[in-house]
């Protein structure tokens, strides 16, 4: 069965139940990256790479972390040796021994297996390591918090119809679990999850009201207004560490698009002004000076948006272990 | 409206692509990034909702999200040409984050409605703003979309048709609503684009 990459229906199951959930239902029907099945398919890498046949490919892996850490550590250099050393073990794994009779799906399982495995391992070295990245999320978060206090969705031309708040809260808590991972495509997972929601309530109005769609015009403004009730953690650092470290050949097309608009859902927060929320100048600056207040006023009840933030999953730190070897 | 939203049965729907591999590209299998530019309301999902509806082959691939959509187009050549089509909000006030979504885009549409003289002046700055900081070799196309409302007219063929030719863009109208030229205007995309010359 697919496990990691059930996300994707192979062409004819285009009529299968599943695709059709997607239609129906509000809820997204992809694989969450805590399912069973994809840790199930983790081990299932780490067991193979214990075995004796890949020996050669565990030495190529210990010898390219110790090489890496004898630099000083920067996410873009860093970024640039593991896309390299990706496409070099990719081709490893397709001409191994091991994986002689492996279907495609089977190799890319692998390929997952070894992003995650390195990237659990560079994880504290190359993830929001630096002090302007600290700073960048930061501003981000902060930003938000205020935004937050007084931006409702009429301010970004979301129409009526489409405040749906469960759908949104679902959203929201997607986008709030990118913190519980540690490899890029588990935390670029909770990103599509996020955005597949919207897609679904988009499609869902668009059908049972018999009503134009307007494709990007209600996608993105609807996406900024989830970002902003999510505060995601670190919401600067995660976009980083997925563009830098995701692997190159799978940040394409579809994946890309939505992570594109998740950049570009920051980026309207950072440069968010009067004329982009439809009021006044001075307006925006006295909403901004009161949401201050009132956050300097609340400063001694943590805001519950940012529980996620600190905490990685039990899981994750099984994880952790498992890779400690 | 511009166009009818019912949706296709046939389609995957939603991010179901999500972990497609990226198919390589040679001479006879094409692969571009198409974005999609214009004032909200001008119909722009519209456009590319009739295209990837319009097309019946039942092997090939469609993805149809909100606002990504993906859509394999069969040329007589016996080329195929996948466009995998971004779609941006055309509201003013996320105007500045266009360049994300055009950067790296091999061919671009740029919408107005015949109709919105407004949207029409919308359609020239994002024209301006593609040639001033797209990709050189991008194929760019001015559609004149809701031509079926020809008698609310206010922009001239003629006037749209001299700013494509002095901008090096295609030209044409079409309706979402009576699917009138839209092949077309994904097919005349399709050939312009430049072929990978083979290695010999």
């Amino acid at each position: 069965p697919p496990l990691l990459l059930s996300l994707s229906p192979a062409p004819t199951d285009r009529q299968n139940s599943k695709s059709l959930s997607l239609w129906a239902g509000g809820q997204a029907a992809m694989e969450s990256p805590t399912s069973a099945a994809s840790r199930v398919d983790f081990y299932g890498f780490l067991d193979r790479m214990r075995r004796p046949e890949a020996a050669d490919l565990f030495r190529s892996i210990k010898s390219f972390l110790a090489s890496l850490s004898l630099d000083e550590p920067s996410a873009e250099a860093d970024g640039a040796r593991v896309q390299a050393f990706f496409a070099e073990m990719e081709a490893a794994i397709r001409g191994h021994p091991l994986w002689a009779d492996a279907t495609h799906q089977e190799i890319d399982h692998a390929l997952e297996g070894l992003e995650k495995y390195i990237m659990t391992k560079l994880f504290d070295r190359t993830f929001a390591a630096s002090p302007e990245d600290a700073a960048a999320d930061a501003e981000v978060s902060d930003k938000i918090g205020l935004l937050q206090r007084f931006v409702r969705p009429h301010h970004l031309d979301i129409p009526k119809v489409l405040n749906n708040e469960a759908s949104w809260l679902i959203a929201v808590k997607e986008l709030q679990k990118i913190n519980s991972f540690k490899s890029p495509w588990e935390k670029l997972l909770c990103m599509m999850s996020c955005c597949q929601v919207i897609n679904n309530l988009l499609l869902n109005v668009s059908m049972t009201n018999d009503r134009t769609p307007s494709g990007a015009d209600e996608f993105l403004p609807i996406l900024i207004y989830i970002t902003i009730k999510a505060n995601p953690p670190q919401l600067h650092s995660n976009l980083k560490f997925v563009q830098l470290f995701r692997r190159e050949t799978k940040l394409v097309s579809e994946v890309e698009y939505y992570l594109t608009n998740l950049i570009s859902a920051k980026m309207f927060i950072i440069n968010v002004n009067g004329h982009s929320l439809s009021m006044e100048e001075s307006e925006f600056q006295k909403h901004m000076e009161s949401a201050k207040l009132g956050t300097q006023m609340s400063v001694a009840s943590p805001s519950s948006s940012q529980g996620l933030a600190t905490s990685t999953s039990g899981l994750q730190k099984q994880i952790d272990a498992e890779v400690d070897i | 409206m511009g166009c009818s939203s019912s949706l296709p049965a046939n389609s995957t729907g939603g991010l179901g692509n999500i972990n497609n591999e990226n198919s390589a590209t040679d001479s006879k299998n094409l692969k571009v990034k198409l974005v999609l530019l214009g004032d909200s309301g001008v119909g722009k999902s519209c456009i590319v909702l009739r295209f990837v509806r319009g097309q019946f082959d039942p092997t090939s691939k469609v993805t149809i999200g909100a606002s990504f959509l993906s859509q394999t187009l069969a040329l007589e050549d016996s080329t195929t040409v996948k466009f995998e089509i971004w779609d941006t909000a055309g509201q003013e006030r996320y105007a500045a984050l266009a360049p994300l979504y055009y950067r790296g885009a091999g061919a671009a549409i740029v919408v107005y409605d015949i109709t919105s003289a407004e949207s029409f002046n919308k359609a020239q700055y994002w024209v301006k703003e593609l040639q001033r900081h797209g990709s050189q070799d991008m194929i760019m196309a001015l559609v004149g979309n809701k031509a079926d409302l020809h008698e609310k007219r206010t922009v001239s063929s003629q006037e749209a048709q001299e700013h494509a030719d002095m901008n090096n863009m295609f030209f044409v109208e079409t309706s979402a609503k009576t699917a009138d030229n839209i092949n077309q205007l994904f097919e005349e995309i399709a050939k312009r684009l430049p072929r990978p010359t083979p290695l010999s």
